[in-house]
């Protein structure tokens, strides 16, 4: 298929999707030009003709970039994102912009200042979140894979309840140029596919060091391993914190599945502890919106975006323009973040809560260097909700991303991939790896989504 | 922990946020489930910063050069106007106030 035909498929799939909410910006006018472009390319690249959905916090020049925001309304970038440029550059065309919470902040994609997105197998329930738009068009068989980010789990979770695949890579491994700031020390450009395969090569492709990111690391090319016949010689520890008692039967039932079908392919199966693992939502919760204070505290109203008009100084103005372009999510999250790095605060949460993060990370160190090579947990302690059912209380939002937020904070690599179903909806299955093992993980998830049937239906 | 409409008031100001009057309520009372939520870290053990960084490369500092990197469109295109010492700039946006 030529990416022209690609273009004009996925025009139309966008069109027939348009119910999801799921897009914020695309047209036929640029699918065509990508198109024309990747047509144009004198050797065809690893993605060539692949149409990837772009999360709306990845800047392009081609159209805006609102973040999901009011604040944003209207902005084009006059640079593009070293990952989107990274596509082109394997011959992907970039399909569209997706909806997300707004800068990134939320589990459910319903605080977007442009309307939530709906989940695409049950219009009352939530696709996740923050990168809900993503997962949704992929769920929806409209691109075969899609750029989310993650701060705190926000593509695996989506991929969990849209029952697809999300990768979290290393931090460092992507480059964030060209990412909007939320959390500096979590956020990683992640990747949405149908399958794991088709995750890994958009990956592969928008990995490595970049010169404009100073926290990439200079590593070997992320290779893109097929799944191993067997799973023999692999240890798969499950660490005991993330199977509470309390766990929903129906993702308890898919991920026992998925452990008895690894023992079957041949792996060893090893409980192990992450103690500090309980501290992980509260942790998250200090030191990312501490420093999403820091880095919003560029919209102004003078750099970027709309600016609202009033009587009074330049302050008065900053105000003003704040207090109308975010909406609630953000401004709770910027308070909370000041207030934990205020006067008389800092100590008792901010620096307290790196020295926890600190601690997380030390039992992932201390469980891989035991001899385990991933671990297996749930991705999300319930299948997708209902949307509204967690807006009223800000902290059972948060909990959406017990299982999840762990990876962020200590940096690791992480995928999740659908398991099976509850009452009709995925269930999600998520392994972590230590640093830089993307590759090996990759293929064990690829095995291991090959012996099962993930929409088969696992709750009594 | 309990946080009072002043401390919010006070963040607030601190954040150049504005915020309703009408709005102090609820904010005072979410602020305040967030705040005693994470307020369980007292029970983690640990008390500071610790110098262990969770990136695989520590702290990574770029080279200090200056390397401009083109942009897609030029600088004349965002303020094509140069008026008494002022760049006259595009208007890049309109906030809906209703």
């Amino acid at each position: 298929m030529s990416a022209g035909e690609a273009a004009r498929e996925v025009g139309q799939r966008l069109r027939a999707a348009s119910r999801l909410n799921a897009t914020l910006a695309w047209s036929d006018a640029a699918l065509e030009a990508e198109a024309a472009r990747v047509d144009a390319m004198p050797v065809p690249g690893p993605l060539h003709g692949m149409p990837v959905a772009v999360k709306d916090n990845i800047v392009t020049t081609e159209q805006p970039t609102t973040c999901g925001s009011r604040m944003l309304a209207g902005y084009v970038s006059p640079f593009n994102a070293t990952v989107t440029d990274r596509l082109r550059g394997a011959g992907a065309l970039i399909a569209c912009k997706t909806n997300l919470d707004e800068f990134a902040m939320g589990s459910s994609t319903e605080h977007s200042a442009y309307g939530r997105v709906l989940h695409p197998l049950d219009p009352d329930r939530v696709p996740g979140g923050s990168s809900g738009g993503s997962a949704a068009l992929v769920a929806a068989g409209v691109v075969p894979a899609a750029l989310g980010s993650e701060t705190g789990g926000s593509v695996r979770q989506p991929a969990s309840f849209c029952g697809v695949v999300g990768v979290k890579p290393t931090y460092g491994r992507v480059s964030r140029y060209g990412l909007v700031a939320f959390g500096s020390s979590l956020d990683c450009v992640s990747v949405f596919g149908r399958t794991v395969s088709d995750a890994q090569r958009v990956l592969a492709s928008i990995a490595g060091l970049d010169p404009l990111d100073a926290t990439t690391v200079d590593q070997p090319p992320l290779e893109t391993l097929p799944g191993p016949a067997s799973l023999t010689g692999r240890t798969i520890g499950l660490p005991r914190e993330y199977f509470p008692p309390d766990l929903h039967p129906g993702v308890k039932a898919g991920c026992d599945a998925a452990i008895a079908r690894m023992k079957e392919l041949g792996a060893r199966i090893v409980e192990v502890s992450l103690p500090h693992a309980r501290f992980a939502v509260p942790t998250y919760y200090i030191l990312a919106p501490a420093e999403a204070a820091a880095n919003l505290a560029r919209f102004d109203g003078a750099r970027y975006g709309a600016r609202v008009t009033v009587e009074g100084d330049i302050r008065a103005m900053y105000r003003a323009t704040r207090g109308l372009g975010f909406g609630a999510e953000v401004r709770r999250r910027i308070l909370t973040g000041t207030y934990v790095l205020s006067a008389g605060y800092h100590d008792a949460y901010y620096n307290r809560a790196q020295g926890v993060r600190a601690r997380i990370a030390g039992d992932f160190a201390l469980v891989f260097a035991s001899g385990v090579d991933f671990l297996f947990t749930p991705t999300t302690p319930t299948p997708a909700f209902k949307a509204g059912e967690k807006t009223a209380d800000p902290v059972a939002m948060y909990l959406a991303d017990v299982f999840v937020c762990s990876a962020n904070l200590a940096g690791l690599p992480a995928v999740s991939l659908p398991v099976g179903r509850s009452e009709g909806l995925p269930v999600g299955g998520q392994f972590m790896a230590p640093h830089f093992q993307e590759a090996g993980m990759l293929a064990c998830a690829a095995t291991l989504e090959r012996h099962l049937d993930a929409t088969r239906e696992v709750a009594r | 922990m309990s946080v009072t409409p002043e401390d919010v008031r006070h963040v607030a100001r601190l954040a150049e946020l504005a915020v309703e009057e009408a709005d102090l309520p609820a904010l005072t009372a979410q602020l305040d489930r967030i705040v005693s939520f994470v307020a369980q870290l007292e029970g983690a053990g640990a008390s500071g910063p610790d110098a262990s960084v969770a990136a695989p490369n520590g702290t990574a500092l770029r080279p200090d050069l200056v390397n401009p990197r083109p942009l897609a469109r030029p600088p004349a295109a965002f303020a094509p106007e140069f008026i008494d010492g002022f760049f006259l700039v595009p208007k890049l946006g309109v906030m809906d106030e209703s």
